[in-house]
C-alpha cells in the first residue's frame, strides 16, 4: 500500500467517514412534509391511499404504510374512518411560528453564522455567473418574484427562495442550483421569522431591487455584494432573535 | 449521433464552399437529422396521444392517461441512440376537470416518476402554468423547445425540453402537452464530433443565441454568443443554428 502523501491524511478521513443513508421512509415522509411546506399540499386535503402512493413514489406499499403512520405520529396527517375515510393533511400543519422559533432556538450561534457562510457563499457564485449570462426574459421573470412589502410573511418566505433560485436558474448551473436548493431545505422555516417582520421585509425588498438592476446590468460584483447582503440580513435577524434565549 | 443525412444545406454562407465546407455541410446536416429526428418523433407522438384521448371521449382519467403515455416514454428513454432523458405529458386544466393537472412523466432508463405528488395536489397546475415549456406550446399551439435551462422541477438537470401541443379535436382547446427532455450532456457528446468537423469555434445555439454545445473552449453551454466574421449559418431543426464560427458575448 502507498503511503499517503503528506496532508493528505484530512481528505482520506473523509473517505471513511461512515455513510448514513436514510431510510425510505424517512424519504417519503420528507417528501410529503415538503410537500406541505411549499403549499403543494393543503391543509384538509385527501392524501391517496397506501397502494396510490405507493406507486406514485414507487416505493413498496409496505414503505408507504410505514411513512403514512410515521406522518400520523408527528401530527402532519390525520385518519378519518369510514365511507369518507381516508388520510388528511392537517389542519394545523401550516409552518407555525412557533414551530420555527423552536428549531431557532435548537441551533447555536456558530451553526447560524455557518450555514449563511455557506449560503452566501453559494448564492453569491450563482449571482456573479447570471450577471454574466442574463437576457431580458430572464429579468422579467426574476422582478416578478420580488414581493410587495406588505405581502404575508407565507409570501415573502417563498417569494425569496423562489428569488434566490431563479438567480441560480439565470446562471445556469445545475450544481449550484441543487446546492442552493439543499441549503433552503436546511434552512427550513427559520426564514418564516424574519418575513414577519415589516422592517426585515422593507430592508430586504430595496435589497432584491439591487440584485436584480446588477444582474440586468451585467455587474458581477455588484450582483455579488448584493446577494450576500440579503443573506446577511436575514442571518442578522436570526441572530438577533436568537440572542433573546439568554 | 443519427447517421441519416438530409437534405439541409447552410441558409447562408461567405465562406468557399470548397471539400472543406461540403464537410462542414455533411456535419450540419448530421446534427440537423438528430435534433429534427426528435421533433418529427414528438410531433407523431402528440397526434397519437390527441387521437387516443379523443377516443375516451371525455371520460380521461389518471389511470387511463398512464397506460397510454407510459409505453411510449418507455420506448423514448430506452432508445440506444435516442437523446430522451426523460418524457411524458401533462394536461391542461380541463382534460380531466376543472382546475386539475395530471402529470405523467417519468425519467432516466428506470422510468423514475417525475412529481407524482403533484398528481394529488389540487392545484398542481398552478406549477405548470407559468413554465416556458408548457406556455408556450399552450399559447400558440404550436412546437417548442425551451432552454438550455436548469431544470428544478424534473431532472435538476441542464436540459432542453421539446414540447408539442396535444388536441383531441382539430379546432378545440389544448388538452395538454407532450414533452422529451434532452440533457445539455448528451446533446454535447452526440454533436461535439459533428462540431469540430464544422470548425475549431463552431457552436449551436438556440434561437436567443445562447450557446448549447460550441467546439469553442471558451464559450460554454448557457452563454450568450454571436457569429464572427466570416460564418456560416446552418439551420438544425425548427429553431437551431449552427454558427462555424462564434464569439461569446
Amino acid at each position: 500500500m502507498l503511503l499517503s502523501p503528506k496532508g493528505a491524511s484530512r481528505s482520506l478521513a473523509a473517505v471513511f467517514t461512515p455513510i448514513k443513508s436514510r431510510g425510505l421512509v424517512d424519504e417519503v415522509c420528507s417528501r410529503i412534509e415538503q410537500a406541505v411546506e411549499t403549499g403543494l399540499l393543503t391543509s384538509g386535503q385527501r392524501l391517496p391511499n397506501e397502494t396510490e402512493l405507493a406507486a406514485a413514489l414507487g416505493v413498496s406499499a409496505v414503505t408507504a404504510r410505514e411513512a403514512l403512520s410515521q406522518l400520523r405520529a408527528s401530527g402532519i396527517i390525520r385518519t378519518a374512518r369510514g365511507r369518507s375515510g381516508g388520510s388528511f393533511i392537517a389542519d394545523n400543519v401550516l409552518p407555525s411560528r412557533e414551530r420555527a422559533l423552536a428549531q431557532l432556538h435548537e441551533l447555536s450561534r456558530l451553526q447560524i453564522r455557518d450555514l449563511a457562510l455557506h449560503y452566501q457563499a453559494i448564492a453569491a457564485a450563482c449571482a456573479g455567473v447570471a450577471a454574466r449570462r442574463s437576457d431580458a426574459a430572464d429579468i422579467a421573470t426574476l422582478r416578478s418574484f420580488i414581493p410587495a412589502a406588505d405581502d404575508d410573511p407565507l409570501n415573502w418566505r417563498l417569494a425569496l427562495s423562489e428569488f434566490l433560485l431563479e438567480v441560480a436558474a439565470i446562471a445556469r448551473s445545475a450544481r449550484l442550483a441543487r446546492e442552493l436548493i439543499r441549503l433552503q431545505a436546511d434552512l427550513g422555516t427559520l426564514t418564516l421569522l424574519p418575513c414577519a417582520d415589516s422592517g426585515y421585509r422593507v430592508r430586504t425588498s430595496v435589497i432584491l431591487e439591487e440584485v436584480a438592476t446588477a444582474i440586468e446590468a451585467h455587474e458581477p460584483v455588484a450582483a455579488e455584494a448584493a446577494v450576500k447582503a440579503l443573506i446577511a440580513a436575514t442571518a442578522d435577524w436570526l441572530l438577533t432573535e436568537q440572542a433573546k434565549r439568554y | 449521433m443519427s447517421e441519416t443525412s438530409s437534405t439541409a444545406g447552410p441558409s447562408a454562407g461567405t465562406a468557399e464552399p470548397g471539400p472543406a465546407g461540403k464537410t462542414a455541410e455533411q456535419a450540419a446536416a448530421e446534427l440537423d437529422a438528430a435534433i429534427a429526428g426528435i421533433e418529427h418523433r414528438l410531433a407523431a407522438w402528440a397526434a397519437e396521444t390527441g387521437a387516443a384521448l379523443a377516443a375516451m371521449s371525455g371520460r380521461v382519467t389518471g389511470t387511463a392517461v398512464d397506460k397510454l403515455i407510459r409505453p411510449v416514454v418507455e420506448e423514448l428513454v430506452q432508445l440506444p441512440d435516442g437523446y430522451a432523458a426523460g418524457a411524458g405529458f401533462i394536461a391542461n386544466a380541463g382534460l380531466l376537470g376543472p382546475e386539475r393537472s395530471y402529470i405523467a412523466w417519468w425519467q432516466g432508463p428506470d422510468l423514475e416518476p417525475v412529481d407524482a405528488l403533484a398528481n394529488f395536489s389540487p392545484n398542481s397546475i398552478s406549477r405548470y402554468v407559468k413554465a416556458e415549456w408548457f406556455r408556450i406550446p399552450v399559447e400558440t399551439g404550436r412546437a417548442h423547445v425551451t432552454g438550455p435551462y436548469v431544470d428544478f422541477l424534473c431532472t435538476d438537470e441542464y436540459v432542453l425540453t421539446f414540447t408539442h401541443p396535444v388536441f383531441t379535436r382539430p379546432d378545440g382547446p389544448v388538452a395538454g402537452i407532450v414533452g422529451i427532455d434532452v440533457t445539455v450532456q448528451r446533446l454535447e457528446r452526440g454533436a461535439m464530433p459533428a462540431l469540430r468537423r464544422i470548425g475549431a469555434r463552431a457552436t449551436l445555439a438556440n434561437a436567443d443565441g445562447r450557446a448549447v454545445v460550441s467546439a469553442a473552449s471558451d464559450i460554454d453551454a448557457g452563454d450568450l454568443a454571436a457569429p464572427d466574421e466570416p460564418c456560416r449559418h446552418y439551420p438544425v431543426g425548427r429553431t437551431f443554428t449552427v454558427w462555424s464560427a462564434a464569439v461569446g458575448l
